[in-house]
């Protein structure tokens, strides 16, 4: 399609007002965490990196990234066994109430985040009689990391159909050689991709971890909002939001770029 | 002794559709037996049925004197080359043969040998270490085949195995299809759609229509005699002539095909009269179409092109005549069905 000159430009100052208005804020996060101005004033009266080292010593901080690691560790591991089992199940065999299951798995993600958590919540307390640790909340997360799990896995299984398991099967291999030679590594990078997703959900997520979180566990989302409102913190707050940001980024980037791969690959 | 496959009162239906209607088969042990028929007429069914991949609605599978109906693909001693060959895209050409043999347990020197060895009897030696989608489609083919063999089956399925190829290595592939399963000695069931591919390979045919075998034969009986006019059309072509058409040849009143390469034209004891209609040219041959008098009718003659001789063309009046051995009287749909 050819545009004309000036829908060029003014299409191109839209994208670049748009993009600012992203980037911008983030950028002035990033510039707040390596300010000299304690109170966050602008413009910043100078640079240091006294922040960074404070960060890096601050052990509310370094715990509450241990936390969220942890958490997202095992809330992934869970979902990606759920997840390639659920997928597996829904894209293989033919039962009753198969479409509605496809949509009770997918919704937690669209769920708003306060419903879950005020849901969990009381399912846990009342319900069960437990108290919130942090295994209420690797649970929680559980709950919606196991959709993107879900998703890439069956999406990878419904595009490839059955026909590689069927020739493995005919080639002699049972149901479980099966899985191990084939159809795991054709899933691969389908639930790396997917576990790395859940792992960037779990790990800026608030709300619902507000609500199913016990007292003493904190992640890092949570330490942000603790912290943020603490005159002497607000530099050190800048930090962790960097950090967070970058945490979360990097799995999602690596995670396109295995899709994409895939894409490439079945397509030929 | 038994067949090398049994099927009896096979059934299959999936949902409303019936996909293969009480079906009785037997396949003889070493026979190159083609099931050919237009899509949807349960071949490929059947074939699965075989293979394991479809338990029937009822009836029952024995390979080889043994019933395996309720067995899984993996424990049945037949392998499949699949249409779309069906190639593990994360393994070598390779590992691919060697799957098989791995699954089973042989052991590592002992499988690379067979598998090498198979490879080279589909002349793909030197291609070991390549991925399925470095191949042309041509040598996936060859590893689909070489996958399948290097375990020996006792009867190897496949599955329009020819239909991705080109017309010139659909050709050759032929060739070697038929050699292989001359010198492995084995059981071959083809699934194909191409009935030129069927007439030329097999030992018997089966021809498929609406999930049943309304004719089993050599090449020759299902060409030369087919049973009804379904089976006289889809297997080479056919002019099917009405009960008085065919009686003004001289044949029993019945509905009878001919096949174009069997009508004389001008022949010593004269004919039906007729004019022509139309002359094509198709290089090895003519293809001439004549209106008959009187009946009303249309029918198409085969004449080899000679070169140098008298040459036919529209409007010239020609007499037809039938060689009565070569007439084939068909059975009605409903009678055949």
């Amino acid at each position: 399609m050819q545009l004309g000159r000036v829908a060029r430009i003014v299409l191109g100052a839209i994208t670049l007002v748009v993009l600012a208005l992203i980037y911008l804020p983030l950028g002035v996060v990033f510039l707040n965490s390596i300010s000299t101005s304690e109170s966050l004033s602008w413009p910043p009266p100078g640079f240091t990196l006294e922040w960074w080292g404070r960060a890096l010593h601050s052990t509310g901080a370094l715990e509450a990234l241990g936390t969220s690691v942890v958490v997202g560790a095992i809330a992934s591991a869970i979902a990606l066994v759920l997840g390639t089992l659920a997928a597996m199940a829904l894209s293989r065999y033919r039962f009753f109430g198969k479409e509605t299951v496809n949509l009770l798995i997918v919704l937690p993600i669209a769920l708003p985040g306060i419903v879950t958590g005020i849901a969990l919540n009381n399912a846990f307390r009342t319900l069960m009689g437990v108290d919130l640790a942090m295994w209420t909340l690797v649970v929680a997360h559980a709950t919606f990391c196991i959709v993107t799990v879900y998703n890439n896995a069956f999406a990878r299984l419904n595009a490839s159909g059955t026909r590689l398991e069927e020739a493995s099967m005919d080639l002699g291999a049972g149901l479980f050689t099966t899985f191990r030679l084939v159809t795991f590594p054709h899933l691969k990078s389908a639930l790396m991709a997917g576990g790395l997703l859940a792992f960037a959900l779990s790990f800026d997520e608030i709300i619902v971890t507000t609500f199913t979180a016990g007292t003493g566990v904190t992640t890092l989302p949570l330490w942000i909002l603790q912290n943020m409102f603490r005159p002497s913190q607000a530099p050190v707050v800048a930090v962790i939001a960097v950090i967070l940001a970058v945490v979360s980024v990097i799995p999602l980037a690596i995670a396109q770029r295995l899709t994409a791969k895939d894409a490439e690959a079945v397509s030929r | 002794m038994d067949p090398a496959i049994r099927l009896r009162g096979l059934h299959k239906r999936f949902g409303d559709t019936i996909a293969v209607a009480d079906l009785d088969l037997d396949i003889a042990e070493g026979e190159f037996f083609s099931m050919l028929g237009p899509s949807g007429s349960g071949k490929t069914t059947v074939l699965r049925i075989i293979a394991g991949f479809e338990q029937p609605t009822s009836g029952s599978v024995a390979l080889f004197g043994r019933d395996v109906t309720a067995l899984a693909p993996f424990a049945r001693p037949v392998n499949t080359v699949f249409q779309d060959y069906a190639l593990f895209p994360h393994l070598s050409v390779i590992a691919n043969v060697e799957y098989g043999l791995r699954v089973a347990g042989v052991a590592r020197k002992e499988r690379r040998a067979k598998a090498e060895e198979a490879l080279a009897s589909v002349r793909l030696a030197g291609f070991e270490d390549r991925r399925p989608h470095e191949l042309s489609g041509g040598q996936r083919q060859r590893v689909a085949l070489a996958r399948a063999i290097v375990l020996r089956p006792q009867a190897l399925l496949l599955d329009e195995p020819l239909g991705a190829l080109d017309l010139k290595l659909r050709e050759q592939m032929q060739v070697e299809l038929k050699e292989l399963q001359r010198s492995l000695g084995i059981t071959f069931v083809f699934v194909t759609h191409d009935q030129d591919e069927a007439l030329t390979l097999s030992d018997r045919v089966a021809v498929f229509d609406a999930g049943q075998v309304v004719q089993l034969g050599t090449p020759r009986e299902v060409y030369d005699h087919p049973r009804n006019p379904f089976i006289a059309s889809f297997v080479g072509s056919s002019t099917l002539l009405e009960p008085d058409v065919a009686a003004r040849f001289g044949l029993p009143a019945v509905a009878t095909a001919v096949r174009p390469e069997r009508v004389t034209l001008d022949g010593a004891d004269g004919g039906v009269p007729g004019t022509i209609a139309e002359v094509i040219y198709t290089g090895p041959e003519h293809r001439i179409v004549i209106d008959l008098d009187d009946v009303g009718a249309r029918i198409t003659a085969l004449e080899p092109n000679i070169g140098a001789g008298r040459r036919r063309s529209r409007g010239d009046r020609v007499t037809v005549s039938i060689d009565p051995a070569a007439a084939a009287p068909l059975e009605s749909d409903a009678s055949a069905a």
